[in-house]
């Protein structure tokens, strides 16, 4: 497979888990609002914190605001990181190797694309609650089908690893995010807030990662902050925690050429994963933490980009083979 | 039969699916009968399934200067042109004589230039080629064959002749369209395909794959065939791209190949680097290698050129093979065909005035409100002058051009291109079209059963092209009961 292939294929997947965690992110912080006591103060920049783009944000729109915020996370094509521009993205990286993936796929990408176009275009996605929540839980639903399709249509190829690689890292990405932030607003104990609020927060936060129903029933109905951090950073059942992502990035690695590299940064990343004593954890050293793991998932990131996508002009060639012509199928 | 709704052209036109009299020709009569009973409601609502298809399998074609939103469905229309086997099975002969014809003055041209010394082409035209590249000399691609793909153009004039109106032999492109076409018909229409016996076209990416294969420099079965693209924004990527996975080939843009020291030819992969075999490109020679032609090309391959001319990689078609693309070459073909093949042409070339000529110069400039003239090597139908239709400014700047700069126009009267029935709204109207089949050729030949239908989708409009506002047709080669 062409380094260049593989690096778009694993950015394709990267963009649309990015849109994915976005809309589900942003479907439950709206959820959540309507939980909270009327009047309540709610602090919708948390969103722009858990993407990095609160500076972006400021630079074009000012005072945060719910609508503005909306608009620049799902609508804005100057966010990079924006809900659009990830599924632009997504499918223009998709034009270039549309040969490798079931003929289906391009039909739903571009089809995806085209529903965020119109959506956008069509209806106040920004402004009207409803109207929002209706569309992203379509792109959720649209982006299911496409990773559906590839599970059951699509050989476990050379491919298919690459989009599991991006996959797997955006959402452990996204993932330790999330709690990073999430823990540092929401204040360790209930002081001040009611106790069924403060579970409504970590509610939307499960939610938010599609790990709610999982929760309840591997870990307990009630839901406890440091038990929930745990979950999601460490459950080896549940497949959005940061382990799960992990070690399903192993299982990928596997199967490529040259792995050796990844697969150490990889290993490193997840023994400091499991060593890491939740329990005592202070809300401050949990921040070091996962700021700890942000900076593996990045070296992991540039181990997978200098092993693959960046070909050396000095290795040398390896000798005519049979079976790599077929790499250009898989 | 129910009255099919449809204005016959005047002025004599020919049209491809009706007579004169307005009676279906025979190929035309089981789809004429079936969308008869169809019915306007019917086929409108067919051609909005086509449409959706189309939006929907993204078949598209990229237009240069709209930034954002790069993608253009080209207008399909439903109704099929049709054409008997046997008025076929004559182009089909036509056409790869006449690309032998081509490959042989292409390679005495790079090589002995016989030709020029037995006086039969002159020697100040291929001076005057834009696309002569003389790094190309003494270079002998396998088989002695520089033009693999050939797309040429053809035209039917009113008496019922069809034309070759050009050749392509750089990088024609739309046989993915001619192919995806036939996939909506037979998703629109099963149920014609079983009332008659349309011979199919699918086997083309198949006999690509195996031409290409044939000019493997390495021996071994399953050489290294790389598609070279310019990229998502070239208007053909689509064709790219759908080619390179209907042969199992690699997809690669000029980043991806790396020439080393000993002038091999390598692709960079997850496995680090793969010796290439053939290169199908789709690139034009002037950006294929920037060592030895435009150095600010940034979609070439650096050493391309070293590599090739040492014969470690094949390339189709072979660099300086444009030489023959030229309008003012056109004109000599009958003459190749004569020379080299010792046979007469079994297919016309349009008459053609070469304003180089002094004779034919005086004659042109006398007549410029009758004629076509057209620029020797411009390609999509850009910088032309379509006499009739012209203002008197227009056709004085031609005249000017003309005069400043001979050796570059030609110019043929205006034919009377032919007309299919295509959807307008809800009825049928005439379109003017041309076709354009593909022609392979290595150790064999082959040449695609009918081809791409190009379809002027204004009315009265005589230009074809996807750039300007064409559209096209699935094309049907009919075989009748014996």
């Amino acid at each position: 497979m062409l380094s260049r292939v593989a690096e778009n294929l694993y950015w394709m997947a990267r963009y649309l888990e990015r849109a994915e965690d976005m809309g589900r992110f942003i479907n439950s912080a709206t959820l959540l609002l309507l939980d909270l006591p009327l009047g309540t103060q709610f602090g919708w920049d948390i969103l722009l914190q858990v993407t990095g783009e609160a500076e972006r944000f400021q630079q074009f729109y000012g005072q945060p605001a719910e609508k503005s915020i909306m608009r620049f996370l799902i609508a804005d094509s100057r966010n990079p990181s924006s809900l659009l521009s990830c599924v632009h993205q997504a499918r223009e990286n998709c034009r270039t190797f549309r040969h490798l993936l079931p003929g289906e796929f391009w039909e739903r990408i571009n089809s995806l694309f085209l529903f965020v176009q119109d959506g956008l275009e069509k209806g106040d996605i920004a402004g009207d609650r409803r109207a929002r929540l209706e569309f992203l839980e379509q792109v959720i639903a649209r982006r299911h089908a496409l990773v559906g399709l590839l599970v059951s249509s699509m050989s476990q190829n050379a491919a298919y690893q690459f989009i599991k690689l991006g996959r797997n890292l955006e959402r452990a990405d996204m993932g330790s995010r999330i709690i990073d932030v999430v823990s540092a607003v929401i204040p360790p104990d209930d002081q001040g807030l009611r106790k069924t609020v403060y579970q409504s927060l970590w509610v939307a936060v499960l939610r938010g990662m599609s790990a709610l129903e999982m929760y309840r029933q591997h870990v307990g109905v009630q839901i406890q902050p440091g038990r929930a951090v745990e979950f999601l950073l460490r459950d080896s059942k549940c497949p959005r925690s940061v382990r799960s992502c992990l070690a399903d990035m192993e299982i990928g690695l596997a199967y490529l050429p040259n792995a050796g590299i990844p697969a150490d940064a990889l290993r490193r990343t997840r023994r400091r994963l499991d060593l890491l004593q939740l329990k005592s954890l202070s809300p401050a050293v949990l921040h070091e933490y996962l700021d700890q793991v942000q900076k593996d998932l990045g070296m992991l990131h540039r181990s997978i980009e200098n092993a693959y996508f960046r070909a050396h002009e000095d290795q040398s060639p390896y000798p005519h083979p049979i079976s790599h012509r077929i790499a250009a199928q898989a | 039969m129910p009255k099919i709704l449809y204005e016959y052209p005047e002025n004599g036109v020919y049209d491809e699916l009706l007579t004169p009299g307005g009676e279906p020709r025979p190929a035309a009569r089981a789809v004429l009968s079936h969308f008869g009973q169809l019915g306007p409601e019917a086929l409108r609502q067919r051609q909005d399934t086509a449409d959706a298809a189309i939006r929907a399998m993204g078949i598209t074609f990229t237009v240069y200067s709209e930034a954002g939103n790069i993608d253009r469905s080209w207008p399909f229309d439903i109704v099929p042109r049709t054409m008997s086997a046997r008025e076929w099975a004559r182009i089909d002969a036509g056409l790869r004589q006449r690309l032998q014809a081509l490959n042989c003055f292409i390679d005495d041209i790079y090589n002995e230039q016989r030709i020029l010394a037995d006086g039969i082409f002159p020697r100040e035209i291929l001076e005057g080629s834009r696309n002569f590249r003389s790094a190309c000399r003494g270079t002998h691609p396998p088989f002695a064959v520089w033009a693999n793909i050939c797309g040429s153009d053809l035209v039917r004039d009113a008496d019922g002749t069809v034309y070759v109106l050009e050749d392509n032999l750089r990088v024609p492109s739309g046989v993915s369209y001619m192919l995806e076409n036939r996939e909506i018909m037979k998703r629109l229409f099963p149920e014609i395909f079983a009332l008659c016996s349309i011979l199919p076209v699918d086997d083309y990416p198949a006999q690509l794959a195996n031409m290409l294969a044939e000019l493997s420099p390495r021996s071994g079965d399953r050489p290294v065939i790389a598609v070279l693209t310019p990229g998502i924004y070239n208007s053909a990527y689509f064709e790219h791209s759908y080619l390179a996975q209907q042969m199992g080939a690699y997809l690669a843009e000029g980043s991806d190949f790396f020439v080393d020291n000993n002038d091999r030819v390598f692709l960079r992969t997850i496995s680090g680097l793969l010796q290439v075999d053939v290169i199908y490109r789709r690139v034009d020679d002037d950006f294929l290698d920037p060592e030895v032609f435009r150095e600010d090309s940034v979609i070439g391959v650096p050493g391309l050129m070293r590599a090739w001319k040492r014969g470690t990689v094949a390339i189709a078609n072979a660099p300086g093979t444009g030489v023959a693309d030229d309008k003012v070459v056109y004109a000599f073909v009958p003459d190749f065909i004569r020379y080299y093949l010792d046979a007469e042409p079994i297919l016309p070339n349009v008459p053609t005035y070469l304003c180089m000529r002094e004779d034919d110069r005086a004659y042109v400039l006398a007549h410029l409100n009758e004629l076509v003239v057209k620029p020797a090597n411009e390609s999509g139908g850009y910088g032309m002058l379509i006499g009739p239709r012209a203002s008197a400014e227009e056709r004085q700047r031609f005249a000017e051009r003309i005069a400043e700069d001979p050796r570059n126009y030609i110019a043929q009267p205006t034919l009377a291109l032919s007309t299919a029935p295509t959807l307008i709204g809800d009825h049928l109207e005439p379109r003017h079209l041309d076709l354009r089949p593909f022609i392979l050729q290595a150790r064999e030949n082959y040449v695609t059963t009918g081809g791409l239908t190009r379809v002027a989708m204004h009315a009265g409009s005589l230009v074809v092209n996807s750039s300007q506002g064409g559209g096209s047709k699935d094309t049907w080669i009919i075989e009748e009961d014996a």
